[in-house]
């Protein structure tokens, strides 16, 4: 122990500049983030008075997150360089260092000047965005795992196979330029459709592999100092999941692993919600084909969902569609991630969409097709209704975060053109959000009563896990309410009156299910004129 | 006597140069150990090998009696190692890089430290970055021998430094010889030849001898053979005669096992006209420089001797 301290005591002397510049960027970011929070009171408050001060500190905010990892490059490069691991000319080598006690006294450096500052700005920017900090400490020292095994473990490791800054940082962009064109050669290669498994599985798994690599890497060089073999580790591991991603993809059996995640219903249980082609008027809307700049073909089925019980929605996740000819030919789609929207208990539409290469499209076009089309769902159940009367200041959501109505440019607070939302260290539990829009202006007196239009958009994910990885511990929950817009060619708006009734429903992950549709004589459209363009 | 360092057939190649190849090396305590060779012959890489910065590919060593690849942590509180090389922590001052280290070494004397420093006459407070070379060394030297190690391992300490500097050094190393064992490497052999007591001679990665100083200087001999007609080199020469010439009527050859009974005698019968022979002592100059060009020239040199010195160490 008195050994770790004089390292460490010894590195505070040398490296107080380092140190105090990374305290500073990051009690900057902790101070100027905020301001990225558009409509938050705090915003508002000062926009009254000065217009440049907040949209310079908004600046600022979006800089500065950028630059707190950057200085954590700089920071652990100089910590860990002044005992450096590679060569054979250092100082320490032939002094009484126990490398058990060098570790911990870089990791000890580490504490003290990057983990305990982050923490701190977390707990000041959750304060600040409404949160309680210790509420959430669990979120708060998960993000300081993910952050470890995502930035500060990669750092240190590639500062362990490296003899200083500059051949470090040569070192990563030389690496990041061979993994890119490994990423573009492996998909070159290996082209494959992305399944989308439920989070847990591929995430915990990639980031254990990282976080064993990581540390066997940092530990290989602290112990032994077998440079070519913790190099080995330090790159090999990411090229490897690059290679192998594609490779294990194009070895895996889709279907195995859908069927794993999304078991199909037993005989007698009821499919979650019924499919069916959706109707259209004629001339309103066709199937349509695209075609991708590749040759590819992009065929669109509208589909209709109903009967989805109430307190439920189901989610379609990917989907999978198989073409049968007359004359028998078949051709199965693999499972590709699914564009089709959310079904509700009111009832619900959207396309679903399948990409198939030319040749098989000109030898189905014009065919009288059975399709037999699967989804993988999601079916989510009802865990809680909030219902607020939307006041004209930050309004706290339990369970969801906290909102702020916001306004256009020069537009009174009370013409509310939406809502934005921060949430304490990750996007929300999954959440549709509800709201009435007023077709005319809340400053203005009315003298017919306005009926409104219903607006809604869905938040957040069903992903539990207690924090995503994030510089920041608050985010901003990405939604977009439709009928935003009176007139969308014009962009002439819609407002949210204080008081209009604004509805969060929370849900949580009921099961995952297939659901299948199948259709008689459908044909496949003609490739739609002026379509050339690419995902 | 107990040996401070062992070393048995130890090798060490970087991809495929061999770099010190099947050393077998024994330093006994108390000695000053000067390992000489030309630049590239090794000396550094064998050094590094006793100190565990790098690994042997095949062989083993013992330093104090621990395996050099174990070397590590505590076992440095009894080792100084400076080398020419090496790289100090240049942002710290010369006293702060003393304060430093103190606390690494539980037998650190504070008096001595004192001593060094007066002595060297070091700038305390001065960066290390902006010391001289010769000041670098001399602080390299003061944290190195302040807490009385049992071994001072020293790579060309006094390479490219004034004769002053090296004066200091060489006195300093001198004054601690009684206490501790010096293994030091040089290929300057003016500079050793005054205070080491055993000497080692690597070439190519080999070792060619490893022996006592005052044992060398007994075995090697300029011989010079006057004779009264012309001289020519007799057609089954000796393995043990290097560098022969002829020129006119005089021989010369180093002879690297002299015994002055049996010698002198054996080349008095083998020259009965000589007119004159004389066995002059060599300066370790002279050796180093015979035994180099005998080897280079693919003669036989001294290399034989060296399993007969390890035996008797």
């Amino acid at each position: 122990m008195k050994q770790i301290l004089h390292i460490f005591v010894k590195d505070v002397r040398r490296f107080w500049p380092e140190i105090s510049l990374s305290v500073a960027i990051t009690a900057a970011f902790a101070r100027y983030y905020p301001y990225q929070w558009t409509g938050a009171d705090h915003m508002h408050a000062v926009m009254g008075n000065h217009l440049l001060v907040p949209y310079t500190a908004q600046f600022l905010g979006g800089i500065i997150i950028y630059l707190v990892p950057v200085s954590w490059w700089l920071f652990i490069s100089r910590v860990v360089h002044a005992e450096r691991l590679v060569g054979d000319r250092q100082f320490w080598l032939t002094r009484p260092y126990e490398w058990k006690n060098l570790l911990a006294a870089k990791l000890l450096f580490l504490l003290a000047f990057l983990y305990l500052p982050i923490f701190a700005a977390h707990c000041v920017l959750l304060a600040e965005a409404g949160f309680y900090p210790f509420y959430y400490l669990q979120g708060l020292l998960y993000n300081l795992f993910l952050l470890t095994v995502i930035i500060v473990l990669p750092i240190f490791a590639l500062a362990t196979v490296t003899s200083n800054f500059a051949r470090m940082t040569l070192t990563l962009l030389v690496a990041i330029v061979g993994m890119l064109c490994l990423g573009s050669l492996s998909s070159r290669l290996l082209p494959t459709h992305p399944v989308v498994a439920p989070p847990s599985n591929s995430a915990v798994g990639s980031y254990s592999i990282l976080l064993c690599a990581g540390i066997a890497a940092v530990l290989m060089q602290y112990s032994l100092r077998k440079v070519w073999l913790a190099r080995l580790l330090v790159f090999g591991t990411p090229a490897l999941f690059i290679i192998a991603g594609p490779v294990l993809a194009r070895l895996s059996n889709d279907q195995a692993l859908i069927d794993r995640n999304y078991p199909t219903l037993a005989g007698q249980d009821a499919a979650p919600v019924q499919l069916s082609v959706n109707p259209f008027s004629p001339g309103e809307r066709e199937f349509v084909t695209d075609m991708l700049h590749n040759g590819e073909i992009v065929a669109h089925i509208p589909l209709k969902g109903t009967g989805v019980a109430d307190g439920y929605a189901e989610i379609p996740n990917d989907v999978r569609i198989a073409f049968e000819a007359p004359d028998g030919y078949q051709w199965v789609s693999p499972w590709e991630p699914s564009s089709t929207p959310s079904f509700l208990p009111g009832g619900g539409s959207g396309d679903s969409a399948i990409t198939m290469p030319r040749a098989i499209y000109d030898r189905l076009k014009g065919k009288p097709l059975t399709v037999h089309l699967t989804l993988a769902v999601t079916q989510a159940k009802v865990k809680g209704i909030t219902q607020i009367p939307l006041p004209s200041r930050d309004f706290s959501v339990p369970d969801f975060g906290v909102c702020s109505p916001v306004s256009g440019w020069m537009t009174p607070i009370e013409d509310a053109t939406g809502i934005v939302c921060r949430s304490a260290l990750r996007q929300p539990p999954l959440t549709y959000i509800g709201v009435v829009w007023s077709n005319t202006s809340c400053s203005t007196p009315h003298a017919e009563p306005d009926p409104g239009v219903q607006g809604d958009g869905w938040a957040g994910s069903l992903d539990r896990a207690p924090a995503q990885f994030g510089i920041t511990s608050v985010w901003q929950a990405a939604f977009r309410l439709s009928n935003e817009y009176k007139d969308e060619r014009n962009g002439t708006p819609r407002y949210l009156c204080p008081g209009s009734p604004v509805t969060f429903t929370q849900y949580g992950l009921f099961r995952r299910t297939q659901v299948s549709l199948t259709i008689q004589g459908f044909q496949l459209a003609a490739v739609r004129e002026g379509s050339g363009f690419n995902y | 006597m107990k040996s401070t360092i062992r070393t048995e057939h130890l090798s060490r190649t970087f991809g495929r140069t061999c770099a010190v190849g099947s050393v077998n090396l024994v330093v006994p305590e108390g000695a000053i150990y000067a390992l000489v060779g030309a630049n590239g012959a090794g000396k550094t890489t064998l050094i590094k090998l006793l100190m565990n910065i790098f690994r042997p590919t095949a062989g083993n060593a013992q330093v104090l009696g621990i395996d050099s690849q174990r070397l590590a942590g505590r076992a440095f509180e009894r080792i100084g190692y400076v080398s020419e090389n090496q790289e100090l922590p240049e942002g710290m001052t010369a006293g702060g890089m003393m304060d430093y280290f103190r606390a690494f070494y539980p037998t650190w004397d504070h008096t001595l430290e004192k001593e060094l420093v007066r002595q060297f006459d070091l700038p305390l407070g001065r960066k290390l970055k902006h010391l001289s070379r010769g000041m670098k060394m001399k602080a390299s030297f003061a944290s190195s021998l302040a807490y009385r190690p049992a071994l001072i391992m020293l790579d060309e300490p006094f390479s490219g430094l004034d004769p002053l500097v090296r004066d200091e050094l060489i006195e300093c190393l001198l004054d601690r010889a009684p206490e501790t064992t010096i293994f030091l490497s040089s290929h300057d052999l003016a500079e050793i030849e005054s205070f080491a007591s055993h000497v080692g001679f690597l070439e190519q990665g080999n070792l060619l001898f490893s022996e006592e100083m005052s044992v060398l200087s007994e075995r090697f001999r300029e011989v010079t053979i006057t004779l009264p007609n012309s001289a020519t080199l007799p057609a089954d020469m000796p393995a043990t005669w290097l560098q022969p010439q002829a020129a006119d009527s005089v021989l010369r050859f180093v002879l690297n096992s002299y015994k002055q009974h049996t010698s002198e005698s054996e080349i008095a019968e083998l020259f009965p006209a000589a007119r004159d022979i004389t066995y002059d002592p060599m300066s370790l100059r002279s050796i180093f420089l015979a035994i180099a060009k005998s080897n280079r020239s693919g003669a036989p040199s001294a290399g034989n001797q060296v399993s007969s010195q390890e035996k008797k160490a």
